[in-house]
């Protein structure tokens, strides 16, 4: 782990409006509960990976460091496994919090430390809404950038690797009934319209 | 022979002419003038002080010179100076209860500052006050003699302790244990923080002392099932199952256990060492006899063996015992029931219950005394994590059930013992200590803590996330967070400290009793802090475990406390029953049983009686709430002080004077909520003068009845104010309402009319609001329709007259 950014917190990195911004969203209302217990730190199978601990990510809503949250790796690299939330003795979403703050920081246009994530998010959402069901090769061509010859090359190993062992399904799935699906989605995008 | 009212009133200036707390913004000369106008009220003065001496002797002379024989003080709250105008009455010779207070200071004139506008309600309020009076009638405080025995419920240090002060006090003390031997948790325990005292060396004296003492009788293998009876005289029935050992007889040689062919898991060992099916769980144990255990004792399962019965050389086994019930009378009651360790299996992470290295902090206790092995290989650990705060502190969890909200208190404290005594056994020994918040609260405490930071026991500050078997050792998965990274450690055994819950009897106990239990499950205290000890129900205590988890020092304190309170209790010798409490007419009950279901205090009883089934009500446990008066279909019900004419004479009372729009009656809870009201006086705040306050026992004594007068006398809304603490909160009091609004719209009055809320006393100013909102809704609505109102009056006097 890379030492944390903010050495010295300052009142000019609170917002004093974020905690409860986040509070109003799904997942956000019980996050004063917390009681930094680090259950969801140690729990977490990507903490390695994060610059800042769920525990802490949560600790810094509490003080309203909106810009280090927002440009922070660790609202990107959430995997939403919920392995936190099922061990979490306050009973905290963290998936859905990171979430939360995944939209907040596409709404405010902060730069994501993980360039490739909402590339992600976003064709997957496509896909779905697409088919009614993730197509994989399609995501991989999405998100593949087209410069990068390693990266390419690193995809297409994968992705022969997952067709030998019959993961990956060359043509785009067909999903029955697809009026259900699509009244999901309507029935989302109107809630998150609201 | 009924009495002519004689009432004298007396008017409070509370301060010097205009300056006074209520002269100045009450015109208290016209009040003066309007009580006097008042049919049947001879004397009305006003006086700057009336609760000082010369004030006092003004209402003295009244009662003896002008033979008034109802007194009407206009002053302050009567949560002031009501006992002192109660001892001035009665030192004059009058019944205390012909006494009426007008609160014309704290609902009055701190409340408003319009002059004119706080006259015309004082008025009004002495004129309430007097109609009240005219009603009283004389009440006579009974005492009834209690009987001098206390029983003691669980034999757990708690129990054991307040028994030896109790029978040392010279009381006669009932121990009731349900298992084979008194001493419960403690006797479990090695070692005890923080001056690592041996708990059996300081525990197993005070049982042998318990057991020689002449005025304890202890009851093993006993449980409570019946209590009936009233503080000062309860009559319990305690079942009493079989020992199959005559206790006179044995002699604990042990001779029996040896032969018993039967091998079980031991209770006393938390399942890591056997006994057999005939047994004493420990060595020490108090009453010093063996027992056998019908579940897995050969003879009562296959009808064989009696082997024990052949070796025993003093002849005490007797397979022949049968369940016994036997009655005992007593005085006061002292609920000690513990505490359980709860089953961390619920929280799955740590694997509990999947490897036998993983234990909680009791089995390791164990593994402690019986010198230190590893569960599965008998090898001595080298590496132990201790996790704190297993299942406490969770307000969700996976498992419904196996979690609590609060703090186990001991935890902390007894995962750095357990370090520090395992350091000393193995003399490389590497504790860890994975703590959420360490909680060193106690004497002492906090220096023990700081010795074992310096001592090698590593501390991380961080609730482990999962414990996995992995290579014979068992991998610890945490998170430093004081660090802000995870971490990884291999162990050769993981200690669970689990939260405690209350015995799971205590619920079922407390039913039993009378008394409540909180959200947590423990007995719920009188008072949190005043009166920790005491439960809601008087004659009934509870100390140690039974009230929340605690540490043994804490224990004993509260054991001393509930010895001295039952020591007050029984050895005045007498209690006295305050006079304001539920009567019932006999010749109007027709046994319908609706009062007995409603009453929190279950202090109405059913007798059987040659016709029919009679209603009693036991005027000793009697609260006076009055929730069963309404509830009573042939109005068999009335409530001393508070009865049918005194509080209709109130309600009509607000019609005498028809000086503002909209009116609201407000029916306050005479206790925390009145109190509320006048802290709300105290700090000034203003609300309408639209709100009439008529103070009640509860807002349950208020039926439909008292809301059709209240319609019916000029008024446009009812408010409920109910004190958060009191018998009617909740879900009681939303069905109560509810069930009133629905009758209301039965009659054609808007249910928005009627509203409720609760409170606390410092939570005046959400009463204040719920009045202010109130006063606007009622004013949005307009006043109640006339002809609705004509219709309630007609209704009522077909009542009256029927």
């Amino acid at each position: 782990m890379k030492p944390s950014r903010c050495h010295v917190i300052t009142s000019q990195m609170l917002d004093k409006t974020f905690l409860a911004d986040i509070m109003k969203m799904r997942g956000g209302q019980n996050i004063l509960d917390c009681i930094q217990c680090g259950v969801c730190a140690g729990s977490c199978h990507a903490a390695w990976a994060m610059d800042f601990t769920p525990m802490q990510i949560i600790r810094m809503i509490h003080l309203g460091m909106k810009e280090t949250i927002l440009s922070s790796a660790t609202i990107w690299i959430c995997a939403s496994c919920y392995t936190c939330t099922t061990r979490c003795p306050r009973g905290i979403d963290i998936p859905l919090i990171m979430s939360a703050l995944k939209h907040t920081a596409i709404k405010e246009k902060f730069p994501a430390k993980i360039e490739i994530k909402p590339k992600f998010h976003q064709s997957f959402a496509e896909i779905v809404l697409k088919y009614g069901r993730i197509h994989e090769p399609e995501l991989f061509l999405k998100i593949t950038r087209k410069n990068n010859l390693h990266e390419i090359m690193q995809n297409a190993k994968l992705g022969l690797t997952l067709l030998r062992k019959g993961k990956l399904k060359l043509k785009a799935p067909k999903v029955n009934k697809k009026t259900q699906w699509s009244a999901i989605f309507e029935k989302v995008s109107k809630e998150a319209a609201a | 022979m009924k009495q002519e009212p004689k009432i004298g009133v007396y008017i409070c200036r509370c301060g010097c002419d205009v300056e006074g707390n209520i002269s100045a913004t009450v015109d208290v000369e016209k009040v003066k003038e309007a009580a006097f106008s008042i049919n049947g009220v001879k004397i009305a003065e006003v006086y700057e002080y009336v609760c000082s001496n010369p004030g006092q002797q003004m209402i003295s002379n009244g009662i003896k010179e002008h033979g008034l024989n109802r007194i009407v003080v206009a002053a302050c709250s009567p949560r002031m100076h009501l006992e002192t105008f109660k001892r001035n009455v009665a030192q004059a010779g009058l019944n205390p209860y012909l006494l009426e207070i007008a609160n014309i200071r704290e609902q009055c004139s701190w409340i408003h500052d319009d002059k004119k506008i706080a006259t015309v309600k004082a008025v009004d309020l002495v004129g309430r006050a007097v109609e009240r009076a005219r009603n009283l009638k004389p009440l006579k405080e009974k005492t009834v003699q209690v009987n001098r025995e206390a029983l003691v419920i669980g034999g757990g240090i708690a129990g054991i302790n307040a028994s030896v002060e109790l029978a040392d006090k010279g009381y006669q003390v009932y121990l009731v244990e349900k298992s084979s031997s008194i001493g419960g948790h403690m006797a479990q325990l090695g070692k005890t923080f923080p001056t690592l005292d041996c708990s059996s060396c300081i525990l197993t004296p005070k049982m042998v002392y318990v057991a020689q003492h002449p005025l304890i009788k202890i009851f093993s293998l006993s449980e409570i099932t019946k209590v009936e009876g009233s503080p000062g005289n309860f009559k319990i029935t305690i079942r009493k199952r079989p020992r199959f050992v005559d206790v006179s007889k044995c002699t604990a040689c042990g001779e029996c256990a040896k032969k018993c062919p039967v091998t079980v898991k031991s209770e006393f060992e938390v399942g890591l060492g056997q006994r057999k099916a005939i047994y004493q769980p420990f060595r020490q144990a108090v009453p010093s006899a063996y027992s056998i255990d019908k579940e897995h004792c050969l003879y009562f399962t296959k009808g064989v063996c009696k082997v024990c019965q052949k070796f025993c050389k003093a002849d005490a086994i007797d397979f022949m015992q049968q369940e016994e019930t036997q009655e005992l009378n007593v005085g006061a009651i002292v609920v000690s029931s513990g505490y359980e360790t709860l089953d961390p299996s619920g929280v799955k992470q740590y694997s509990y219950g999947l490897h036998p290295d993983i234990v909680t902090h009791l089995q390791f206790e164990r593994l402690l005394v019986q010198g230190l092995h590893r569960p599965s290989n008998n090898e001595q650990p080298k590496k132990i994590a201790f996790i704190l705060c297993v299942g406490s502190r969770m307000v969700e969890n996976v498992n419904e059930n196996d979690y609590c909200e609060y703090c186990c208190n001991i935890g902390c404290m007894n995962a750095i013992k357990e370090a520090y005594v395992f350091q000393k056994e193995v003399p490389d020994a590497e504790p860890w200590v994975f703590y959420t918040d360490i909680r060193a609260h106690g004497k002492g405490y906090e220096e023990f803590y700081a010795r074992l930071r310096n001592h090698g026991v590593r501390f991380v500050r961080g609730r482990a996330a999962e414990v996995v078997p992995h290579n014979g050792h068992l991998r610890v998965r945490a998170a430093d967070t004081l660090l802000g990274m995870p971490m990884e450690e291999d162990f050769d055994m993981v200690v669970l400290s689990a939260g405690l819950v209350p015995s799971p009897g205590t619920e079922n106990l407390s039913r039993m009793l009378g008394i409540h239990t909180g959200s947590d499950g423990f007995i719920l205290e009188r008072h949190h802090k005043l009166r920790p000890v005491d439960t809601q129900r008087e004659g009934v205590y509870a100390c140690g475990c039974a009230l929340g988890p605690k540490d043994i020092r804490e224990t004993i304190t509260e054991s001393m406390a509930v010895a001295s309170q039952v020591a007050t209790f029984l050895g005045k010798g007498e209690v006295s029953v305050p006079p304001e409490v539920a009567v019932i007419d006999d010749e109007k009950c027709n046994g319908c049983e609706e009062c007995l279901k409603i009453c929190p205090a279950r202090a109405i009883e059913k007798v059987p009686s040659t016709f029919r089934t009679r209603m009693e009500i036991n005027p000793m446990s009697c609260t006076g709430c009055g929730i069963c008066v309404p509830v009573c279909r042939t109005e068999a019900i009335d409530l001393n002080h508070c009865t049918e004419d005194q509080l209709m004479s109130q309600i009509r009372g607000v019609e005498l004077k028809e000086d503002v729009s909209p009116k609201i009656i407000a029916f306050i809870e005479k206790n925390t909520a009145y109190a509320s009201a006048d802290l709300a006086g105290q700090t000034r705040a203003h609300y309408g003068t639209n709100i009439r306050i008529i103070s009640v026992p509860s807002t349950g004594r208020i039926g439909f009845r008292h809301l059709l007068q209240a319609f019916a006398s000029g008024s446009d809304g009812v408010v409920f104010v109910e004190g958060e603490d009191s018998v009617l909160t909740g879900e009681k009091l939303r069905e109560h309402v509810g069930r009133l609004k629905k009758d209301m719209q039965a009659v054609g009055i808007e249910s928005l009319r009627l509203v409720s809320t609760t409170t606390t006393i410092p939570q005046y100013p959400k009463m204040v609001d719920t009045f202010e909102v109130f006063i606007n809704r009622i004013s949005k609505i307009g006043p109640l329709s006339p002809k609705v109102r004509e219709e309630i009056k007609k209704k009522l006097k077909w009542g009256e007259s029927k």
